[in-house]
């Protein structure tokens, strides 16, 4: 059976094939392993690989697993489960949009509807474990709604305020549309 | 001895503080707030008391709700931990006023040490030994340029309130002047209600180096020896050891002395802690005083045996120091590091969520003061410590192993911490060298990232776990329907 892992950026093809129970080869480029194993709770692999002993630690996220193997964080998607969405726009650079990186509580808006906006000027003030970080708007543009107020909590991927793009020069005008729709969407 | 206290804070310090508590048969209440209704300190105590919604200044800094607490279930005394109301002196007041015994200094020494201005005044009187800059407080961004042109760039715009990291700023020119000022102030204004700043000078290459003190009401004060803490992130610190490798044993007398001379100065009763900067030459500058048990406070414990929650409730009790400078041994050494929800590959930004699956690392000689447990769901609300991972070994090198490998066994699921880190720093030939300055990870960590040397066998578990888990989920099912009574019964109505 052939996996297509996605480490990282990097895409790793893990061949693999029982022998029995609890017992496997598996092959990743050129590299050979043999494997016994056995789960010893929803969380805990303990494996032997090449008659190494090795504890993994797994746990499931909305989008793949994180393992934890000898202090280190791997994040693994399997490609074939990744949803097929809109690909980010190539060169485009920073944010595009004004979403909290993390949960968040917010602290200010510093700015209200109507408000005229630099691309860069910071727009919502938000505190999330007694860090403060302040958003910025990803475009020039005109404030047309402010989505939350003081002492919201916010969540990553949640658009806090729209912002009409303005002087928009031919380059740009596609993605500052798609924008608009996302922010309306919200 | 109390026969029952409060504990007014939160997590892993509200713990430390019960497990004492229960070696001593007091009886302990916690507090919570909505997001707490489950935390570690809930379960832990013997009572708890709801006091509101999840912002600070609703239930954990809400003095009015903590004083009705502790008087609703009779505690004698309120132990805060440290952070929230730890080191308001109000607070401490209103427990003076209100016949509870707060379990810290005075009120006036708490004021007096919690602002910068007049703390440096007292240590200036007393002939400790201040770093260069000013005694007063200064609005004027061109009076700080002046004088940071006296001491000499770079040099700290400080917040005369509080501490933690907040409110500070490093200038490293005078036209980065009126910006630092500015924005100092307003942290500090959020922060902690009161936006004056004044200015000392910045050393590069220094160290940080504490000292533990110990002052009962009867003029007794001891110092339990120095904590090496230069280590930090944003301010905060991140590794804690004791003893530091640079005191010479003079060295160490001396700025214990100082110590001492401090917390009289003061007035101070109870546990705290003077920091002190310690140049490149080994010149020691005071910092400031902690009235408060620290963050890091397990490595002192570590190293001495002395219980210093222990002893805070002694001389909180109007008990005398039962110990003497002399009594004070130290043997082995002590690591402690900082287990944050963060991401350390992404600025150290904050990483709450819910702990999917949590293992704590055992052995000799490693303790670990968890607050948190799996199934739980860390607040965006409050700190991100997660636990203070602490050994102790006979020297420095046998413990920055038993470090690396305590850290290895620690596995925490569902949110980010920067355990892949510390392995790192641990491994490194500076942090071996003993080269620490408060500069270490700009100099030697800023450009760092994780590394993935064991990726195939990532992708190998995480396959076998795929495979597991079906055929689990498979044969589960199967077995769970012939198996159950409840299938076989029919329809039936209770």
């Amino acid at each position: 059976m052939e996996y297509k892992l996605k480490i990282r950026e990097e895409t790793v093809s893990v061949d693999i094939n029982s022998h029995g129970e609890n017992s496997a080869k598996a092959i990743i480029e050129d590299r050979e392993y043999d494997l016994k194993y056995s789960l010893i709770s929803e969380n805990e692999l303990h494996l032997m690989v090449n008659g190494k002993s090795i504890n993994a630690y797994v746990s499931q996220t909305a989008d793949g697993k994180t393992i934890m193997l000898n202090g280190k964080v791997y994040k693994i998607q399997d490609e074939d489960k990744i949803p097929k969405g809109p690909k980010k726009k190539k060169g485009a650079s920073g944010p595009s949009t004004v979403t909290p990186p993390m949960p968040a509580v917010v602290i200010a808006v510093t700015v209200k509807e109507g408000d005229p906006v630099e691309k860069g000027q910071g727009v919502v003030v938000l505190s999330a474990m007694k860090m403060e970080t302040t958003l910025c708007a990803p475009y020039k543009g005109i404030v047309t709604k402010v989505n939350v107020k003081e002492s919201d909590k916010v969540m990553p991927g949640q658009i806090l305020m729209d912002i009409d793009p303005e002087n928009i020069g031919p380059e740009n005008i596609d993605e500052a549309k798609e924008e608009k729709v996302a922010a309306l969407e919200t | 001895m109390f026969k029952k206290i409060l504990i007014a804070n939160r997590g892993e310090i509200a713990l430390r503080i019960i497990n004492t508590c229960k070696d001593m048969e007091i009886e302990t209440v916690s507090v919570y707030s909505d997001v707490d209704e489950k935390a570690i300190h809930v379960l832990s105590s013997d009572e708890a008391i709801y006091i509101g919604a999840p912002e600070p200044s609703e239930s954990y800094l809400n003095i009015d709700k903590i004083i009705q607490a502790a008087k609703e279930s009779h505690s004698e005394a309120i132990h805060p931990g440290y952070g929230f109301l730890a080191e308001n002196a109000d607070f401490a007041e209103r427990c003076e006023q209100e016949g509870i015994v707060f379990i810290g200094p005075s009120a006036k020494a708490i004021r007096d040490l919690g602002d910068k201005i007049t703390s440096r005044k007292i240590m200036v009187e007393s002939q400790v030994p201040v770093t260069p800059g000013l005694t007063n407080t200064e609005a004027d961004p061109d009076v700080m340029a002046k004088e940071a042109e006296k001491v000499g760039y770079p040099v700290l715009i400080k917040a005369t309130a509080g501490g933690g990291g907040k409110g500070i700023r490093i200038v490293n020119a005078p036209d980065e002047m009126a910006e630092a000022c500015a924005s100092a102030s307003r942290e500090a204004l959020s922060a902690f209600g009161n936006g004056e700043i004044y200015l000392e000078k910045f050393f590069t290459n220094a160290r940080h180096i504490e000292f533990q003190i110990l002052a009962d009401s009867f003029g007794n004060t001891v110092h339990v020896l120095e904590r090496e803490c230069s280590i930090q992130r944003r301010h905060q610190k991140i590794i804690e050891e004791t003893p530091s490798n640079v005191l010479t044993p003079q060295l160490r007398e001396e700025m214990g002395a100082a110590a001492v001379a401090a917390a009289k100065a003061a007035g101070y009763v109870n546990a705290g802690t003077v920091e002190f900067l310690l140049d490149s030459e080994n010149k020691f500058y005071f910092l400031e005083i902690n009235t408060r048990l620290q963050v890091e406070h397990p490595v002192t414990e570590m190293i001495t045996g002395i219980d210093l929650v222990r002893q805070q409730l002694e001389i909180a009790a109007g008990n005398k120091l039962s110990l003497t400078q002399k009594d004070i041994e130290s043997r082995g050494h002590a690591i402690e590091c900082r287990i944050y929800a963060e991401d350390p590959a992404n600025g150290f930004f904050p990483s709450p969520g819910k702990i999917e699956f949590l293992k704590e690392p055992k052995g000799p000689g490693i303790r670990n003061d968890c607050g948190v447990y799996t199934g739980f769901e860390v607040p965006v609300e409050y700190d991100p410590i997660i636990s203070k991972l602490v050994v102790h070994a006979e020297n420095r090198p046998q413990a920055i192993d038993k470090m690396k490998k305590a850290l290895k066994d620690y596995i925490i699921l569902g949110v980010r911490t920067p355990i892949d880190f510390l392995i790192d720093i641990m491994g490194s030939t500076p942090f071996s060298k003993g080269d620490i300055y408060t500069n270490f990870i700009e100099t030697h960590f800023s450009d760092w990232s994780e590394n993935f040397d064991e990726s195939d066998i990532a992708a190998i578990a995480y396959v076998l776990d795929e495979m597991c888990n079906s055929k689990k989920l498979i044969t589960g099912i199967s077995g769970y329907n012939e198996q159950m009574p409840f299938s076989t019964l029919g329809n039936w109505r209770l």
